[in-house]
C-alpha cells in the first residue's frame, strides 16, 4: 500500500519536470493502452514507464509494485484465457477433450488484457513517486483553474491513510489488551468482531476532522484567493514531451478509427 | 513476576529501539519506567503483555514466554492502561464497556456485573454507570478506561502515562487509587514525565536512555545521581534538587524526596538545634 502512494526524494530528470506533464502522461498512457490492441505494442508501453522510473531512479521503489502486477496480470491471464473459442487450438489442458482449449487468438488477447492492466496501474504509482501531491494539487488549482477546497480535500484524503493505520495499530492494541479477539467464527461473528475497531476508529477520525477544521479556519483557510509560494515553470522539455505525447494520442486516435472502418 | 532476558527490539522500518536490555520486576513491586522522549518506555511495556514480541531476548511472564501466547491470553494477568482512552471506548454505556473484558474472559453474567460495579466503585463513577462514555470528560473517559483494566482483574498492571491531560488533582486521586492496588498486592508498572510522580510513590525506578537501562534501583537512589539523569534530559524530583543544593545537610541528614520526608528532617533538624542551645 505505502509504495504505491509516496513519493521518493531524488535528482533526477523526471523529478525536475513540472506535475502536469507528468499528469498527462500518465493519462496518455492510459488512454493509449485502451485505443491498443496488440500485444507488443502494449507491452513497449509498459516497458516505457519502467524506463521512466529507471530515468527518475525509483525503479528500486517501484519494482515490489511492478512485480505485484505481473502476478496479478498473469492471474488475469489464467481467468480469461479458457473462454475464447476463436482461433486455431494450440493446445488443449485435457487432452483428448475439448475442455480447457487453449487458442492463439485467445492468448494473445488475454496476454493484451492482462498488459493493459499493467499500464494502467503502473503510471499512477510513477507519478506519485515523482510528484510531490501537493506540486500536483498547486498544478490543478492554477492551471487547471480546479477549486482549490476540492484540491485539498483530495490531497487531505491521501495524506490522513497514514495516520489513520496508525491510529488503527492503537485500536487493535488497546482491544487486544482487553481479551478482544479478532480471528474467530463465522462471518457474522467476524464482522462483529470488527465494531470494537471501527467505531474508536470513527470516532477519532470525526473528533481529528473537527479539530484539523479549527485550526485550518484559525489559519485564515478560505478567507480569499490564495498565492502560492513555489511557482513550478512550464519549461520548453515540458512543451517537448506533451507535444509528442499529444502526436503520440493522435496516431493512436487514427489508428484506432481507421481499425473500426477497415 | 515479569523476567526480561537480553531483549532486543527492531521495528519493520529498521529502527533498533531496544538494545540488549535484562531485568527483573517481583511480584508486589511499584516501579516507575522513566527516560526521554522516545527512549523506548512504550515499546518496552508493550512487550509486557505481548502486544509487541522481542525481535531477540525473552519475555516471560509468570514463567510464561510472550513468545507462546497471545495478548489475549496475557490479559488475564498483565493489564495495561493506554494514553488514549478514546482508542478503546466504543460500547453505548459506561457499564458495556467496562464489562467488555471480563466478557470476552468467558465470565458468567453475574461475576460481569459484579466485576464492573467493583471496578466502577473503585474509579468514582457508579453513579455514571448508565451515561454514554462519550460524553463524559476527558478526565472521566480515562477513568472508564482504568475500569475497564480493573474488570480483568489482573496481577499486573502496566499504566502507559496515567495522568496525562488530567489536572492535578485529578491525577493525584488516580495515583492514590493504584497505591491503594498495590497495597492489595498489585504489581504495578507506570511511565511517567512527572517526575514528582515518580518520588512520591515509585518504590523502584528504571531510566531508559536510548534503548539501554541506565539506571536500575530505588528511588531514592537514582534521584541523587542527577549527572546521571541528565543524560537521558531528566531532572530528579523538585526536593531532591533543593536539597541538593545544600551537600552538607544531606550528609548529615539523608536524602528527602517528597515534601513530607523534607518536612520532618527539617523538623528533626530544628528540634535537635534547639537541644544544642538549651
Amino acid at each position: 500500500m505505502s509504495v504505491i502512494i509516496s513519493y521518493f526524494q531524488r535528482d533526477s530528470m523526471v523529478h525536475r519536470l513540472n506535475p502536469l506533464t507528468k499528469m498527462i502522461w500518465s493519462v496518455v498512457l492510459m488512454m493509449l493502452s485502451f485505443m491498443v490492441t496488440n500485444v507488443y505494442i502494449l507491452a513497449v508501453l509498459f516497458l516505457s514507464i519502467v524506463l521512466v522510473a529507471y530515468l527518475a531512479k525509483i525503479l528500486k521503489e517501484m519494482l515490489p509494485a511492478f512485480i505485484g502486477l505481473l502476478y496479478f496480470a498473469a492471474f488475469f491471464l489464467l481467468f480469461q484465457v479458457f473462454f475464447i473459442p476463436d482461433g486455431k487450438t494450440l493446445f488443449v489442458l485435457i487432452p483428448g477433450t475439448h475442455l480447457l482449449r487453449v487458442t492463439d487468438q485467445g492468448l494473445l488477447f488475454s496476454a493484451a488484457m492482462g498488459i493493459r492492466l499493467m499500464v494502467i496501474a503502473a503510471s499512477f504509482p510513477v507519478l506519485l513517486g515523482t510528484t510531490q501531491v501537493k506540486d500536483l494539487v498547486v498544478m490543478l488549482v492554477e492551471k487547471l483553474k480546479i477549486p482549490y477546497a476540492y484540491a485539498f480535500m483530495f490531497i487531505t484524503s491521501i495524506r490522513f491513510i497514514p495516520t489513520f493505520v496508525q491510529e488503527m495499530d492503537l485500536i487493535i492494541q488497546a482491544q487486544c489488551s482487553r481479551a478482544h479477539r479478532l480471528d474467530k467464527g463465522n462471518f457474522i461473528k467476524k464482522f462483529l468482531s470488527i465494531c470494537p475497531l471501527a467505531i474508536p476508529l470513527m470516532i477519532t477520525s470525526v473528533k481529528k476532522a473537527e479539530q484539523m477544521a479549527i485550526s485550518m479556519e484559525t489559519r485564515g483557510f478560505g478567507s480569499g484567493k490564495r498565492t502560492y509560494l513555489h511557482h513550478d515553470k512550464f519549461a520548453l522539455k515540458d512543451w517537448m514531451i506533451c507535444c509528442s505525447l499529444f502526436v503520440l494520442m493522435v496516431i493512436g486516435i487514427f489508428f484506432n478509427i481507421k481499425g473500426f472502418l477497415g | 513476576m515479569i523476567q526480561v532476558t537480553d531483549v532486543s527490539f527492531q521495528y519493520p522500518n529498521g529502527f533498533t529501539i531496544l538494545e540488549h536490555i535484562s531485568f527483573q520486576i517481583n511480584r508486589g513491586e511499584f516501579v516507575a519506567l522513566i527516560g526521554q522522549n522516545g527512549a523506548g518506555k512504550t515499546t518496552l511495556l508493550k512487550q509486557f503483555n505481548g502486544l509487541l514480541k522481542p525481535t531477540s531476548g525473552n519475555i516471560l511472564i509468570d514463567q510464561v514466554n510472550t513468545k507462546d501466547s497471545s495478548t489475549g491470553e496475557l490479559a488475564r494477568k498483565v493489564g495495561y492502561l493506554f494514553q488514549n482512552p478514546d482508542h478503546q471506548i466504543f460500547l453505548p454505556t459506561v457499564e458495556k464497556e467496562i464489562g467488555f473484558g471480563p466478557a470476552n474472559l468467558h465470565l458468567s453474567k453475574d461475576e460481569v456485573k459484579e466485576r464492573v460495579r467493583e471496578a466502577a466503585a473503585e474509579v468514582g463513577l457508579t453513579q455514571y454507570l448508565n451515561e454514554n462514555p462519550l460524553f463524559l470528560s476527558k478526565g472521566q473517559r480515562q477513568r472508564v478506561a482504568f475500569a475497564s483494566l480493573l474488570s480483568m482483574q489482573p496481577e499486573v498492571m502496566v499504566l502507559d502515562e496515567p495522568t496525562t491531560g488530567q489536572d492535578y488533582q485529578e491525577g493525584i486521586e488516580i495515583m492514590e487509587m493504584v497505591k491503594e492496588l498495590h497495597q492489595k498486592g498489585h504489581t504495578i508498572v507506570f511511565v511517567t514525565h512527572d517526575m514528582e510522580l515518580v518520588a512520591e510513590y515509585a518504590q523502584r525506578v528504571i531510566v531508559l536512555s536510548e534503548g539501554r537501562i541506565l539506571i536500575d534501583d530505588v528511588c531514592r537512589k537514582v534521584f541523587y545521581q542527577p549527572e546521571l539523569l541528565k543524560q537521558t534530559n531528566l531532572f530528579p524530583s523538585q526536593i531532591a534538587r533543593l536539597v541538593q543544593k545544600f551537600p552538607d545537610y544531606s550528609k548529615r541528614f539523608g536524602q528527602a524526596l517528597t515534601v513530607r520526608e523534607l518536612y520532618e528532617q527539617v523538623l528533626k533538624m530544628t528540634e535537635s538545634d534547639f537541644r544544642c542551645l538549651l
